[in-house]
C-alpha cells in the first residue's frame, strides 16, 4: 500500500467508512499481531490485544497526526494495551515462557526446536521495554527510530535495549549448548 | 553455525501470522459494539442529567405555583392564547400560499 493510498483510507475511515478501515486493518494486521505475539508470548491473547488496538485506533483516529506511519501508531497503541493488561494480570514470566515454549514447538521450521524454545524462554525473561524493543527491531524489522516512537523512549535507550537484549538472547543460545 | 546466525534463524522461525480476513471483520464488529456502548452510555448520562435538572427545577416551581395560583392561571391563559394566534397565522399563511399562482 502506498502512503497516498493509506492517507486516503485514513481520511475515509475518519468519516466512518468501515470498508476503508477494514482495508487498513488488513494491510497492517500482520505487523501488529506479529509484534504482540513476540511481546506477550501467548498468541491468542496477542490477537485479542491486537484487535483491541485496532478498535482503539479507530476511535482515536482523529488524533493521528501522520508523524509516524499508521503501522507504527497502531503498534504503539497495542504495546500500551498489552503492557497495561500484563500489569493488571501480574502474570508470571515463568508461565509465559512455558506458553512460548509450547507454541514454538508447534511451528514447523528449519531452525532447531531447542534453539527456538531457548530463544522463547530468554525473550520472556527480558525486561518489558527491552523485550518490546527486541521484538520490534529484531523480530518485525522496525527501525530504531520507529521503535523509539512506538515505545515513546529516547532513540539511545532503544538502541541500548536492542543491543543488550540481543546479547542476552545470544548468551541463552550458547548456554543451551552446554 | 555461529550464535548470531542461529539467533537470526530462530527469530525468523516465528514469522508473523498469515493475513486473516476474519481478523479485519472481527475488528469492525468489535468497533461497532464499542461505538454502541459509547453511544448508549452517553445517552444514559444525558438522560440522567436532564432528569436531574428537571427535578431540581420542579421543586421550586411547585412551591411558587402553590403561592401564586392566580399568576399561574394568567400565565397559562396567555401562553395558550399565544399558541392559538401562531396556529391561526400559520394556517392562513398556508392557505394563502395554496391560492397564489406558482
Amino acid at each position: 500500500m502506498t502512503p497516498h493510498d493509506e492517507a486516503r483510507l485514513i481520511a475515509a475511515a475518519r468519516k466512518g467508512d468501515s470498508r476503508a478501515y477494514a482495508a487498513l486493518v488488513d494491510a497492517h494486521q500482520q505487523a501488529a499481531r506479529g509484534f504482540l505475539r513476540r511481546f506477550c508470548g501467548n498468541w491468542s491473547d496477542a490477537d485479542d490485544l491486537a484487535q483491541d488496538a485496532f478498535v482503539t485506533a479507530w476511535r482515536k483516529l482523529d488524533r493521528f497526526e501522520g508523524r509516524s506511519s499508521f503501522r507504527s501508531w497502531v503498534s504503539g497503541i497495542g504495546f500500551r494495551i498489552a503492557r497495561d493488561a500484563r500489569r493488571s494480570e501480574k502474570r508470571a514470566n515463568a508461565r509465559d515462557s512455558d506458553w512460548l515454549a509450547q507454541q514454538e514447538a508447534e511451528i514447523e521450521s528449519e531452525a532447531p526446536l531447542e534453539d527456538r524454545i531457548a530463544l522463547a524462554r530468554a525473550m520472556a525473561d527480558l525486561p518489558e521495554e527491552q523485550r518490546a524493543a527486541v521484538a520490534l527491531c529484531l523480530g518485525e524489522g522496525f527501525s530504531h527510530t520507529e521503535a523509539a516512537a512506538i515505545l515513546k523512549l529516547p532513540l539511545g535507550t532503544v538502541k541500548s535495549h536492542v543491543t543488550r537484549g540481543r546479547e542476552k538472547l545470544l548468551r541463552a543460545l550458547e548456554t543451551n549448548d552446554g | 553455525m555461529d550464535s548470531e546466525a542461529r539467533l537470526l534463524r530462530a527469530l525468523a522461525a516465528s514469522q508473523p501470522p498469515a493475513r486473516d480476513p476474519r481478523f479485519a471483520l472481527a475488528v469492525i464488529e468489535a468497533a461497532a459494539a464499542d461505538r454502541f456502548r459509547w453511544d448508549m452510555s452517553r445517552a444514559v448520562l444525558k438522560g440522567a442529567g436532564l432528569a436531574a435538572a428537571l427535578a431540581a427545577l420542579a421543586l421550586p416551581f411547585a412551591g411558587w405555583a402553590g403561592s401564586n395560583a392566580e399568576g399561574l392561571q394568567t400565565g397559562l391563559l396567555g401562553a395558550g392564547g399565544l399558541v392559538a394566534i401562531v396556529a391561526v397565522a400559520r394556517l392562513l399563511a398556508a392557505r394563502t400560499r395554496a391560492l397564489l399562482p406558482h
